[in-house]
């Protein structure tokens, strides 16, 4: 089924008040074949020692718990399309400055490179970071946002909007079929609005 | 040449350009739509259902190419990645202005023009606004009176599916309303605090939008996935393409030409009637002459207003139909830019669920009943609750698993008030062609000059202080007032087609009064037509 028949289906659907969630959830996965991109391009910007940093920082962030982290959803690779075709020269400088850095504090806790680090100084690495960013967000709320909110920024933004993110984690439904107003709900799901 | 003969040209085929060849096309003429961008195939264009990791910058958009080419339609919300492609290339497409007074012309270029990725907003006018250039001497007296247009609204509304809600005010009539949209939680508590506070003088409803909540004229309910600018495949909101220009083709007599670039219209001096219009071809640059018995300027305010200025005669040496003077002038825009948010405490385990892609409305209050101290005119709201998603994970300290559990919970319920406040008319707001710059197809642009009168910047000033009163007597938290008052945005232009023949602007989106007025229109020239008096 492609694209034009998926038309023709929603079309036929007149008939009924509202689509069913199931039936909705099938002509998705429809859709979300019709519009399957290629494989994606090699790293332009990222060596594989930064890629591996990034992956592990933005694992850090977002870990997989009962569902996947950041790892499943590929950060390295939408963070890298970012660097290459849409950050500006200056932002592209302080998020591979701020990558270098990471490294120069996991050998001033005496470890090779974050990479090398164990747990524990990853993750006092991160938290230090993640205060620093906040003391800088305060004292100039409109100024050149911090390395690790950057970080932070495109790791929760990559992972929503990934597949495994969204899929997963947010139950994006493509067609919601139906809107309640005020109904009991203590799970997020997510429709094509909240892209 | 001999150029193809027509009863009826329409110039544009979104919104009013729709609804002319509806009308014509039904009433018996051989009608040819011009339409200056590409053809729109839903089945390949739509992308409401794309899914965000199938966008190639999973909808940021493409920074460089929207800077280069979109550096003014990106101004406006929906001109994002999935559906900046419905939005000019602004290099192909100058304007220009005092950089000091900046002014954002979104426009769209396709079949369907923007009614492709207007915002679906639609509220009658009453004499209120029809009497108000007499009452206070701005512009010009409308011609008309809201007992000549309602029969038209009835007849737009009818065919196109508005759902809305019915309150009987005088300043805001009820029209044909398929079912209400509902409410959410915080929005029924805002309308309860504020008709406790304000017995009934402010109310609030839900928007009165022009998207099925249920089927109607062979098209499906919505389905509430949310971003309608994307494009529809059900065709539940009313956009030209799946609905006034599929009546008009099956009538048989509609010939609709995309790539049609209009560069002014053919006047015949002898006869004193416009004979036809001059194109250039989008994709050959080639000059095409058409004719027809009438014309129909649907292009949009500033372009309808374009093609006059740049169809220049001996008679109308500062273009056709300007024997006032006023053509180009009294431009219009909505004062936006006052309002206020809060939050609305509680309800922390109810949310919606689906996207409702539509809003709330304050209909107008102030000058309604009794004359406001320090301005003419007025403003409603538009607005609404929701509480916040994934996004705000991105700006809360800390990670890992404490912030995991953020992207599938939600924030507190916010609530905001946006105000859409009436323009004066003021012949100083003026649009003018300018001699030093011409578009991609070489036809003469526009220079415009706009800013706001004391009279707007006051009116964005009660907004916010209206605003913060109704949501602090609803319960609001943190209700914080705002007022930006520096530019004359057009984000309401994205919601216009033709509003070239307005007299003034009220406080309401215009879209469902220029589709009225457009069938009303078309009504009148085939009845001259077949009285043989046009």
């Amino acid at each position: 089924m492609n694209r034009r028949e998926l038309c023709r289906v929603l079309g036929a659907a007149v008939a009924s008040p509202a689509l069913s969630r199931l039936s909705a959830n099938e002509l998705w996965a429809v859709g979300r074949r019709a519009h399957a991109r290629g494989p994606g391009l090699g790293f332009r910007v990222l060596d594989p020692h930064q890629a591996e940093t990034v992956e592990m920082i933005a694992e850090l962030i977002i870990p997989e718990t009962d569902t996947p982290g950041a790892r499943a959803a590929r950060l390295p690779e939408f963070i890298d399309l970012l660097l290459a075709e849409w950050a500006p020269d200056d932002d592209r400088k302080q998020f591979l400055d701020g990558l270098a850095d990471v490294d120069a504090r996991a050998r001033a806790a005496s470890a090779a490179d974050f990479r090398s680090a164990s747990e524990a100084q990853r993750v006092a690495i991160l938290t230090a970071l993640d205060a620093e960013a906040q003391e800088a967000r305060k004292a100039k709320a409109d100024g050149k946002p911090h390395f690790f909110d950057h970080m932070k920024f495109v790791t929760v933004y990559g992972y929503c909007t990934s597949e495994a993110g969204a899929t997963a984690e947010l139950h994006y439904e493509a067609i919601p079929g139906a809107f309640e107003p005020c109904a009991p709900m203590d799970r997020w799901r997510a429709a094509p609005g909240d892209f | 040449m001999a150029a193809p003969s027509f009863d009826a040209i329409v110039v544009g085929s979104g919104i009013t350009g729709g609804w002319a060849a509806k009308e014509l096309c039904e009433r018996g003429l051989k009608t040819l739509v011009l339409e200056a961008g590409r053809p729109i195939d839903p089945a390949r264009d739509y992308v409401e259902h794309v899914p965000p990791w199938e966008m190639k910058f999973r909808g940021f958009g493409d920074r460089k190419a929207l800077e280069r080419d979109q550096f003014i339609q990106r101004h406006c919300y929906a001109c994002n990645e999935y559906s900046g492609k419905f939005f000019v290339n602004d290099r192909d497409n100058p304007y220009t202005f005092d950089p000091a007074k900046p002014f954002h012309w979104i426009r769209g270029r396709q079949v369907g023009g923007k009614s492709i990725m207007w915002g679906r907003q639609v509220y009658r006018w009453s004499d209120l606004d029809f009497d108000a250039n007499a009452r206070d001497g701005f512009g010009v007296d409308w011609p008309i009176r809201y007992a000549d247009i309602a029969p038209w609204y009835d007849h737009v509304e009818e065919f196109i599916g508005i759902s809305g809600e019915a309150l009987g005010l005088p300043q805001l009539p009820d029209g044909k309303f398929l079912p209400p949209m509902a409410l959410n939680c915080a929005e029924q508590v805002v309308k309860d605090g504020i008709a406790k506070h304000f017995a009934g003088e402010r109310v609030l409803t839900i928007g009165r939008a022009a998207i099925l909540t249920q089927a109607h004229g062979g098209r499906a309910a919505c389905h509430y996935c949310g971003p309608c600018e994307r494009g529809c495949i059900t065709h539940s909101y009313f956009n030209s393409i799946g609905v006034t220009l599929p009546a008009a083709r099956a009538t048989g007599r509609l010939t609709l030409r995309p790539y049609s670039v209009v560069h002014s219209v053919i006047y015949d001096e002898q006869r004193d009637r416009a004979a036809g219009v001059r194109v250039i071809d989008g994709q050959t640059r080639e000059a095409l002459e058409f004719r027809a018995r009438i014309v129909f300027l649907c292009a949009s305010t500033l372009e309808s207003t374009r093609i006059l200025l740049n169809s220049k005669t001996r008679r109308f040496p500062t273009g056709l139909a300007n024997s006032s003077g006023v053509l180009g002038h009294n431009l219009m825009d909505h004062a936006m830019g006052g309002g206020a948010n809060g939050t609305i405490p509680g309800m922390e385990d109810r949310s919606v669920h689906g996207n409702r892609p539509n809003g709330i409305y304050v209909p107008r209050f102030r000058n309604v009943k009794t004359p406001h101290p320090d301005f003419l005119r007025g403003y409603g709201f538009q607005g609404g609750g929701g509480r916040g998603g994934w996004g705000r994970a991105a700006s809360q300290p800390g990670f890992g698993v404490e912030l995991k559990r953020a992207l599938r919970t939600q924030g507190p319920w916010g609530f905001s008030l946006y105000g859409f406040g009436e323009c004066l008319p003021r012949p100083t707001n003026s649009v003018e062609i300018d001699p030093d710059k011409v578009d991609a197809w070489g036809v003469p642009a526009l220079r415009i000059h706009c800013e706001w009168s004391d009279n707007e910047r006051k009116l964005l000033h009660d907004m916010s202080v209206s605003g913060a009163e109704m949501l602090e007597a609803a319960g609001a938290k943190d209700v914080t007032p705002f007022v930006d008052d520096n530019q004359c945005h057009d984000v309401k232009n994205l919601f216009v087609t033709d509003g070239a023949c307005m007299a003034s602007s009220a406080c309401q989106n215009p879209s469902i009064t220029y589709m009225a007025l457009t069938a009303r229109a078309a009504a009148y020239a085939v009845e001259s037509m077949n009285r043989r008096e046009l």
